[in-house]
């Protein structure tokens, strides 16, 4: 209802990195009476093992049909704020995630079956890779007579084209991990390469070769076992050289997927249609129900959830894409069964934690105690309802492989809303009574209701909390300098693909450590920083989820960088006369790639 | 210079006593020998209506006033969360756990939602911060307003031209974008980065923000309004006997302005604390834990399904004191105007 | 007439310039960088440069004004293509021109601030009215205390309230929408009903009072009181004379709502999940998107001023005297 806080999606996403590929716990429609709130725990777990390789004959389409599916209709979809881009160079974020996965397609995908096990699986290409070379050369076949929607067939030309556009400086807002595994860390891959549209050189044949029209060959200076899954983000589906016109893309994308933007108004509404040249034969995960998707903007949770719920009109026909059922609203649907019935629920990969400044609070012992003093259960209350989150008792997401569930460092399985007599005493133990605490939170309503309860907690234990507002457009700005001035800072992250390598080398590398880099604790432990580096070049996948759960253990014992506080769940309705409502592990919101209309 | 928020109760005879020059159609009535003061009081005296709502609005300051007091004899503060302390208070959806918002003898008015707050003390602290908030921005906005409007007015040509162009300019300016557009750069200008906002500058922000873009109104009314005095025959007068510009504009024109003062006044106040609550609703005002009238408003409306009680309270009050500001409005203009009698 | 118009469109440019500066330098009296909300996960110094170069925010500040001036007037290039005068810009978030989304966002915000603009004159004027005419009466003290209760509402209540009754819960009416007018007159109308009468509502009191007030006044004047002495039928006397006179007050203050209008209209549009001029608006500001705020600003301002070039011009109408020169 706010208007303030329709930047609140908006701010998590900026940098908390929502494109997420998450392996998730998953509960979908049909599981989801919502009373059991362990069992996604469990499930999630369960599936924080690896993702499986695919083989050339799970990339074959068509996708296995959905039960009870029926061709026809239009869904209705309600967003809160306007997709950040279009062009996929530029996508790294949730809600244009969800969109890319129903018009655009790149070299690899992910399939997803009913338990929400996901398999990398080809997309365009034939299957999700051939790595030679220890892991330093992957090999990409194309499949035969894929078209966009112009009718153009892709070929390894277009394949080149969408990573060379990469390196022009229009693209600031995508993922960078291939660019820089091929030509340099940090901003320095920039250096090596203009570009395409400057004067028309190609990345070299020792980076990326394509020696015929359907093969594209990537060389890497060390080995890269994460490639299949990077290809899989919508930051890399394929962009067809021809009809590519830069800037102007944002607003005016070529689509591959089986529906393509038919009008696109900013801030306003989205149209998507049929794309007719889309072949089914020719795809694994994505299916094409419905004749087209009808996305209104402006709709805050609040507006989504009555409207839903309510069930009249196209509301009937309607799924929420990056909307979740109102905090005000929770009680309303779970105590109503047959609202219940078409809910989704499961994990977002997101990690709320606490960040000590540790230039500012140099003493373990109070990083220690306003740890134990975290509010968890009421902080997460705050924020999606008893529905939207749930206490984190490690910095590491149950949706990341290696997470451990009984891993309690700070007792939050016993005191899940803080344990102040510990903290009061590890304060009196450190001399800190009384010191100056200067607590950051973005000033958007949910914030300033856990900055009330941080503010009771730390007091209580004897702190003296001065609250700062920051504006919620910059707040990860803000809180990413250096120099920021500020002692405790509550961020959230998430994962890019199911592997802790997206989570730990962001947030805890000391030698990254800059104005706008991710480390906001800025943590500087040799041991971390060293391991990271050791544990990146590890390329047996078991191996080193065992040593990511190593780091965590460390991190949390020894140094206490940050509080763990919550993680974020997710909890959607659609309107009744939609079916194959599904939780999808790989966006964390509903997938859209199966509804269909009832009638 | 009279402001209308003066006028409640009591001081408001003694404040339009000095309005001695009323209009020629008070002069029959001289002769039973009381000034139009005690004959304006006396009307509003016999007006049911008007004393009553006095009486309420009076009320509303007193308890605004009192807040402090009655939250230690009823031993509770607005700042305590009660919620988070005693977990029986709210349910597993951070609604009150009890039946009608969750009011029992301990908590009149019921528990707040999610913070578990009290909501007797919210209301109280509540309406202290904004009544207080709207009287200094309202009497700001009436001093600004019957200024530039009697300037202007008054002394024409080139004064009036170019205080007219600040009214034009500043009235096509879209108020509550620029209020959200200024509110960040008035908090970053005052306060050290790593020191909490003081409440003092939220509310010296939002007092500045609503009085530079809420004169205007009054302004353009008193210039109309004086436009049209400064020709009638009494104004003559007083300058053919060569009364100073000052004279006349205190003791001819500013009494005859009265009423337009009066009712503008009337409605801004209340219209003032609308705004307040509107600036609070889009996140611009007064942020937690200062307790406000116009937040709980904002909160309410959103859980007004869930827990109706929370809503009501302060809704409830907001319009009885509004209702009640409105009538005393309407029966301290008929007082004051002997033409519109009973 | 000719001098009027001309008279009123200079004063109106002279206005709209002095709004852009103060716009444009307040944007940048807080240290806020617009870059960093399109920077993504890693945003880096080095990032940050290449950001500030594409956005043109690598130019110093006055530069950076003179070329948004030049612009309006002449037109400028932008990576996304040629921006004919009159240009505002293309946006920092979403790579469009200002003006076609201004455009395009801008009749829903015409339909919503006329429609409700008609509703209440058409029943605070009515109810005013009456309420003078039959003062004392119950008509007058039923329309009284209702108008007086309505006022103390806010459209962010009264709106979920509305909704929740008469859409969520019944399904009376449908969830409201904007259809253009040119393309269904019917849908058009349904569509912003509940938002029309939400938004009226709370200026409705005050004209309803404002009305009954002004009415009564009048009622009492000197040259209306001839006229009844006279032998004039009592309601020739009230529409002819009364009323005609009470309308001047009445039009002074429309005059001064029309920005509180337009105010209204933003709520308005954030209650109903509409998308208007409003919502750009406060977009613009919480996304930093300068050329928005801009754009926004400046339109709803020569907006606002249209509307009293129009006031202004129904005095001449109303009363007589008024010369417009």
């Amino acid at each position: 209802m706010s208007i303030i806080s329709s930047s609140r999606a908006r701010t998590a996403v900026v940098a908390v990195a929502a494109g997420a590929l998450a392996l998730a716990g998953c509960s979908s429609s049909d599981s989801g009476n919502g009373k059991d709130k362990s069992k996604s725990k469990k499930e999630a777990a369960a599936q924080s093992a690896a993702v499986t390789m695919g083989t050339a004959a799970d990339s074959t389409g068509p996708a296995e049909e959905v039960p009870g599916a029926k061709p026809g209709g239009t869904i209705q979809v309600y967003e809160e704020d306007d997709f950040s881009h279009l062009d996929p160079g530029q996508i790294y974020v949730s809600d244009a995630g969800l969109l890319s996965k129903l018009i655009f397609r790149g070299l690899t995908t992910y399939k997803e079956d009913d338990k929400g096990a996901l398999t990398v699986v080809g997309d365009l290409a034939t299957d999700p890779g051939k790595m030679s070379d220890g892991g330093k050369t992957w090999t990409y076949t194309l499949k035969d007579g894929i078209k966009d929607e112009t009718g153009h067939v892709i070929d390894s030309a277009d394949v080149r084209h969408t990573f060379e556009r990469l390196y022009d400086p229009f693209i600031t807002d995508g993922p960078s991990y291939i660019q820089q595994w091929m030509s340099g860390s940090g901003t320095t891959y920039r250096k090596a390469y203009a570009g395409p549209f400057k004067g028309g050189k190609h990345l070299p044949d020792s980076v990326l070769a394509t020696p015929d029209d359907k093969t594209v060959v990537f060389h890497f200076k060390v080995a890269q076992p994460d490639l299949p899954q990077a290809l899989a983000m919508a930051g890399y589906s394929v962009v067809p050289e021809k009809t590519d016109t830069k800037a102007k893309y944002d607003t005016k994308p070529v689509a591959l997927g089986p529906y393509k933007v038919s009008e696109f108004k900013a801030g306003k509404s989205v149209k998507l249609v049929k794309n007719t040249n889309w072949d089914a034969k020719s795809d694994a995960m994505r299916h094409q129900y419905v004749d087209g998707f009808n996305i209104d903007i402006n709709h805050d949770d609040e507006d989504q959830t009555k409207t839903i719920l309510a069930d009249r009109g196209d509301a009937k026909n309607a799924i929420m894409m990056t909307g979740q059922v109102a905090t005000t609203q929770v009680q309303k649907v779970v105590s109503n069964a047959a609202a219940m019935k078409r809910t989704i629920q499961g994990y977002a990969p997101y990690v709320w934690q606490m960040n000590f400044n540790m230039d500012r609070i140099k003493d373990k012992k109070i990083r220690d105690a306003i740890t134990y003093a975290m509010p968890s259960t009421a902080m997460y209350k705050t924020d999606g309802g008893a529905y939207g989150g749930e206490v984190a008792n490690s910095l590491m997401s149950p949706t990341t492989p290696g997470y451990q569930k009984n891993y309690d460092p700070f007792d939050r399985s016993k005191k899940p809303n803080g344990d102040i007599e510990k903290a009061k005493k590890l304060i009196d133990e450190a001399g800190a009574k009384g010191m100056k605490i200067v607590y950051a939170y973005a000033n958007v309503p949910v914030r300033q209701q856990q900055a009330v309860l941080v503010e009771n907690a730390l007091t209580k234990i004897g702190l003296d909390v001065q609250k700062k507002e920051i504006d919620a457009a910059t707040w990860y700005e803000q809180v990413g300098k250096v120099k920021n001035g500020f002692d405790i800072y509550m961020t959230g992250w998430g994962q890019d693909w199911s592997s802790a390598s997206t989570v730990f080398p962001p947030l805890y590398d000391g030698t990254q450590i800059q104005d706008g880099a991710s480390n906001y604790a800025h943590i500087n432990d040799d041991h971390v920083n060293s391991e990271i580096q050791r544990i990146l070049k590890i390329t047996d996948t078991a191996e080193a989820t065992k040593a990511w759960t190593a780091l965590n253990q460390y991190i949390s014992e020894k140094v206490n960088p940050a509080s763990p506080i919550y993680y974020t769940k997710t909890f959607q309705i659609a309107g009744t006369n939609v079916g194959g409502l599904r939780y999808s592990t790989v966006t964390s919101y509903t997938d859209p790639t199966r509804v269909f209309l009832k009638s | 210079m009279t402001s209308p928020i003066e006028i409640e109760g009591a001081e408001a005879s003694t404040e339009v006593d000095e309005q001695t020059p009323q209009k020629g159609s008070d002069a029959p009535e001289k002769l039973e020998g009381r000034s139009p003061g005690q004959l304006m009081w006396r009307r509003f005296k016999r007006d049911r209506t008007g004393v009553v709502s006095a009486y309420v609005v009076l009320f509303f300051f007193l308890i605004a006033a009192l807040a402090p007091l009655i939250s230690k004899l009823y031993g509770k503060n607005p700042y305590t969360l009660y919620g988070q302390d005693d977990p029986l208070l709210l349910n597993d959806f951070n609604m009150p756990a009890g039946p009608n918002g969750g009011i029992t003898s301990e908590y009149w008015f019921g528990i707040e939602p999610t913070l578990g707050r009290d909501v007797f003390t919210q209301l109280l602290y509540g309406m202290r911060t904004s009544l207080y908030t709207a009287l200094a921005a309202t009497v700001a906005m009436v001093f600004m307003g019957v200024l530039i409007g009697l300037f202007g007015g008054y002394f024409g040509g080139k004064v009036d031209y170019w205080l007219g162009r600040l009214t034009d300019f500043l009235l096509a300016f879209p108020q509550q974008l620029f209020m959200i557009a200024s509110m960040p750069v008035i908090t970053a200008v005052f306060v050290a980065p790593d020191e909490e906002t003081p409440t003092y500058i939220h509310a010296l922000a939002i007092i500045g923000v609503l009085w530079f873009l809420g004169w205007m109104g009054l302004a353009r009314l008193i210039r109309a309004v004086t436009l049209s005095l400064r020709e009638r025959e009494f104004v003559e007068a007083a300058k053919v006997a060569g009364a100073s510009p000052w004279r006349i504009i205190r003791k001819e024109l500013l009494p005859n302005l009265v009423t337009p003062i009066l009712v503008q006044g009337t409605y801004m106040l209340p219209s003032t604390i609308l705004s307040v609550a509107f600036l609070s609703f889009v996140g611009v005002g007064y942020t937690e834990p200062t307790p406000d009238w116009g937040r709980m408003f904002a909160i309410g409306s959103d859980i007004y399904e869930q827990d109706p009680v929370y809503m009501f309270f302060p809704g409830v009050a907001m319009v009885i004191f509004v209702v009640a500001f409105n009538l005393l409005g309407d029966s301290v203009r008929d007082a004051f105007d002997p033409k519109t009698g009973r | 007439m000719l001098r009027f118009i001309l008279r009123r469109t200079f004063g109106a440019v002279l206005i709209l310039l002095l709004i852009s500066a103060f716009t444009f330098f307040m944007y940048y009296a807080i240290p806020q960088d617009p870059a960093t909300l399109a920077c993504g996960k890693n945003c880096t110094p080095d990032a940050l440069a290449i950001i500030h170069k594409n956005l043109g925010l690598d130019d110093p500040i006055p530069v950076q004004y003179w070329k948004f001036l030049s612009g309006l007037f002449a037109g400028r290039d932008f990576a996304v293509g040629h921006c004919p005068a009159p240009c505002f810009g293309v946006s920092f978030r979403d790579q469009q021109m200002v003006w076609d989304t201004i455009m395009d966002r801008f009749p829903l915000t015409l339909s919503l601030t006329i429609g409700g603009l008609l509703v209440f004159l058409i029943v605070g004027l009515g109810t005013g009215l009456i309420a003078a005419r039959y003062r004392g009466t119950w008509l007058d003290k039923t329309f009284s205390s209702i108008s007086l209760v309505l006022s103390s509402m806010q459209i962010y209540f009264l709106g979920p309230v509305v909704l929740g009754i008469f859409v969520y819960s019944t399904g009376w009416l449908d969830k409201p929408k904007y259809v253009p007018f040119s393309e269904n007159p019917a849908q058009w109308f349904m569509g912003l009903l509940i938002p029309w009468i939400v938004m009226s509502v709370i200026f409705t009191a005050n004209y309803t009072r404002m009305s009954r007030s002004t009415m009564i006044e009048q009622l009492q004047e000197e040259h209306v009181r001839a006229a009844r002495a006279k032998g004039m039928t009592g309601r020739y006397v009230f529409f002819r004379y009364a009323w005609r006179g009470s309308l001047i007050p009445i039009l002074t203050i429309l005059g001064m709502d029309l920005s509180a209008l337009l105010g209204g209209a933003v709520v308005t549009e954030f209650t109903f999940g509409l998308a208007g001029i409003g919502r750009l608006a406060v977009d613009s500001v919480v996304g930093k998107d300068l050329p928005k705020l801009m754009g926004v600003m400046l339109f709803s301002a020569a907006f606002i001023l249209l509307l009293n070039v129009i006031v202004d011009a129904l005095y001449a109408v109303i009363d007589p005297r008024v010369r417009l020169s």
